[in-house]
């Protein structure tokens, strides 16, 4: 039996019922288009997740905080008094000692011994070191505090957010890079004025840390802009001469007996201020609000940056002046290696969390969605098959007398029982390839209805389609629905394949 | 053409029917033979056996120098496909076909090209004065030329066996003596053996060399 045959014969039998076929292939066409459809934006929504989340290094980045561990002074248990159950005894156990494990925890701090230790584990590209302590920005005869941030130097968002000058060289460089705001409180006002400053000198100055209880003052001018260097200078000597003019305020002396001793402690330390000078090489504007989906934790946004091995160095300068390091993110080379690289981490004893985590959650959650869509478009095209199966039952039955015959003028059990595969097949590959037209079709309005929901409700423009077709899946779909049809064919095939010629050519 | 000790039995246990009972006899290459017999004689089951469309419950059976008795089902399906050629009195076209596919579907289980199989179904149409009705259905020929279509199919495979269960059992005189004419001309001109199934004990004399006689799933003569 040639091929044209094979496939003119089950044609021109499906073409004979042509009502039948149509609403066989009906249900063919609704489970691959319900199948393609979930495949498709399965896939999409998969697509844009990746996309988004390597728009910035997130996916390589590990935070890492101080670990808050229990003191050794605390190993005696703790004892509960009282009478009472053993039940409420352990518990009212645990909260005293959770209570006093917080209270006297003591942090593994992340000194700069700690920083370098972390930079030289394998398949670690750079430590960038996170402090909250502020200083003052000098710059001539201007001073204004300021935030100090680090960032690496391959930073491309940074890159294209400077207006005037240039980037980081190298982690060490003695250089900074200023806001266009801070540079505005500092005086350099005109755009003329901007290419002026780079390469001049910023000092960056840090008062000592007095750490000791006292009256604490600040200066909330109207104009909303921080205090200046001198302003606060001129705060901390009033701090210091209150005591002695509390008598020529109108208090009654039992109030400035109480603010008296308030005030009064042991003589302060002063330490000497820490000065560091740099050299302004860029100037960078903030974020515009249509960049910030871009969301990078390493993306240095303050008003003063530094490059991150010069930032280290800096915040693990003096005790005394500077608080030190609060936080540091690990820069990972490739995605792949920052689970290693996180178990390393907690083996020196720090807390650390790694971005991938969240994303693999959030992966799973999709994935385990879209499996259900998937299982719920295959049972459909099953239901389908299971009615191919009963039809062609049907049809074996009415064309009992043409098997029959056929078997009479020659035909053997193989060659019917093919005829009525393929009949099965050709169901399937019309049904499912109609499905996946539909569903590319409707694909248009359907990514139009959904980055439109998620350009309304979470004010993410997504440039690319989320709904896309692979080859692969539209492969999968034709080839899923014929595999299904066909073995739905199966069945009825050799019902008509081991029909008695005799009894078949006296049916009626 | 040879069977020996035939026997063909329907049901199990106590309920056995016996259709056919040890029946022998030999047919020579080119012999026309008439099977004779009352409506339940066992003439019809007699000729699906010797057409490869049954199996014997007993005996042998050789038709064309096959033991069909021994033959797979893919077998008997060849054998059918190329040595015998089957007319039924109900004629047996597949309705939704026109003459010249239904005189083509054995050349298509036969695995022959569509332009050979078009060339030849349209020479047997030809053949039995059908040049005109090709691309007709069933529904729209007559009794007489549904016969000759089926002819048509039986012959286009050139077999060396042709059987014939009352081809003329539906058909009013005139056109049974045409359709008989039919089929005694190729058995002449190709020196096929032609087995025919009536009761017409006239038809059967004209037609043929020899008489077999069924009565009772037996031969009696």
């Amino acid at each position: 039996m040639r091929l044209g045959d094979l496939l003119g014969l089950p044609l021109a039998a499906l073409w004979q019922q042509k009502t039948r076929t149509v609403l066989t292939t009906l249900g063919v066409v609704f489970g691959s288009f319900v199948l393609a459809a979930s495949l498709s934006i399965g896939q999409g929504v998969q697509d844009t997740f990746e996309r988004e989340t390597h728009r910035s290094d997130v996916l390589r980045e590990i935070r890492i905080q101080p670990q808050f561990g229990e003191s050794k002074a605390n190993a005696k248990p703790v004892e509960v008094k009282g009478q009472m159950s053993d039940a409420r005894r352990e518990r009212i156990r645990e909260a005293l000692t959770a209570r006093r494990r917080n209270m006297a925890a003591s942090p593994v701090p992340l000194t700069r011994e700690r920083l370098g230790e972390l930079s030289r584990l394998p398949h670690v590209e750079a430590v960038v070191p996170q402090s909250w302590q502020g200083g003052y920005a000098i710059l001539g005869k201007h001073s204004q505090t300021t935030g100090i941030s680090a960032s690496r130097v391959d930073d491309s968002q940074a890159r294209e957010h400077l207006v005037a000058g240039r980037y980081f060289e190298s982690p060490n460089e003695q250089a900074v890079v200023l806001s266009e705001y801070l540079l505005y409180r500092l005086g350099v006002v005109d755009d003329a004025a901007l290419n002026g400053v780079l390469g001049k000198k910023l000092t960056l100055e840090f008062r000592a840390q007095e750490g000791q209880p006292g009256l604490g003052m600040a200066l909330l001018k109207p104009d909303g802009e921080d205090a200046s260097r001198d302003e606060i200078a001129a705060l901390d000597k009033m701090k210091q001469e209150l005591p002695a003019a509390l008598e020529h305020l109108h208090l009654s002396p039992s109030q400035i007996e109480l603010l008296r001793k308030a005030l009064s402690g042991p003589p302060r330390k002063v330490e000497p201020i820490l000065s560091r000078e740099f050299t302004i090489v860029g100037v960078a504007r903030a974020r515009r609000p249509d960049e910030e989906r871009n969301w990078d934790p390493l993306y240095a946004d303050g008003d003063l940056v530094l490059p991150y091995g010069t930032a280290t160095e800096l915040f693990t300068a003096s005790p005394a002046h500077i608080q030190g390091v609060n936080l540091a993110t690990v820069l990972v080379d490739r995605d792949a290696n920052v689970e290693s690289v996180l178990a390393d981490i907690h083996k020196m004893g720090l807390s650390a969390f790694a971005f991938l985590e969240n994303v693999k959650h959030e992966r799973l959650m999709y994935l385990l969605i879209f499996a259900c869509m998937t299982c719920i478009a295959a049972v459909a095209l099953l239901v389908a098959a299971m009615g191919i199966a009963n039809t062609m039952l049907m049809s074996v039955l009415e064309r009992m007398r043409e098997i029959g015959i056929m078997k009479a003028v020659g035909a053997s059990n193989g060659q019917l029982q093919l005829v009525f595969v393929v009949e099965g097949a050709l169901i399937g590959l019309v049904g499912g390839g109609i499905g996946l037209l539909l569903a590319v079709a409707s694909a248009y309005p359907g990514d139009a209805w959904v980055r439109g929901m998620v350009n309304r409700d979470i004010k993410i423009e997504l440039k690319e389609p989320i709904f896309v077709f692979p080859a692969w899946l539209c492969l999968s779909v034709l080839v899923f629905a014929v595999v299904t049809t066909t073995l739905a064919a199966v069945y009825p095939a050799r019902r008509a394949a081991l029909v008695d010629p005799v009894t078949a050519l006296r049916h009626e | 053409m040879r069977t020996v000790d035939l026997t063909k039995a329907y049901g199990k246990a106590h309920a056995v029917v016996y259709a056919l009972r040890g029946v022998s006899f030999e047919v020579q290459r080119g012999e026309r033979i008439a099977l004779l017999g009352k409506s339940g004689s066992g003439k019809s089951t007699l000729l699906n056996l010797l057409g490869g469309v049954d199996r014997p419950t007993e005996g042998g059976l050789e038709v064309a120098g096959r033991e069909l008795d021994r033959l797979s089902s893919r077998g008997l399906a060849r054998f059918r496909s190329a040595a015998v050629g089957l007319i039924f009195q109900s004629f047996n076209l597949v309705p939704s076909r026109t003459a010249l596919q239904n005189v083509e579907l054995p050349m298509i289980f036969a695995g022959l090209s569509k332009t050979q199989r078009r060339i030849e179904a349209r020479r047997a149409l030809e053949a039995v004065g059908l040049a005109e009705r090709l691309d007709h259905r069933p529904a729209q020929l007559s009794g007489g030329e549904n016969q000759r279509v089926a002819i048509a199919r039986a012959l286009v495979n050139r077999p060396e066996v042709l059987l014939a269960d009352e081809p003329t059992g539906n058909l009013d005189s005139a056109t049974a003596r045409e359709v008989m004419g039919l089929i005694t001309d190729h058995v002449q001109k190709s020196g096929a053996t032609l087995i025919l199934v009536t009761h017409d004990e006239e038809l059967a004399r004209g037609c043929t060399d020899r008489l077999i006689r069924l009565k009772d799933g037996e031969l009696v003569s």
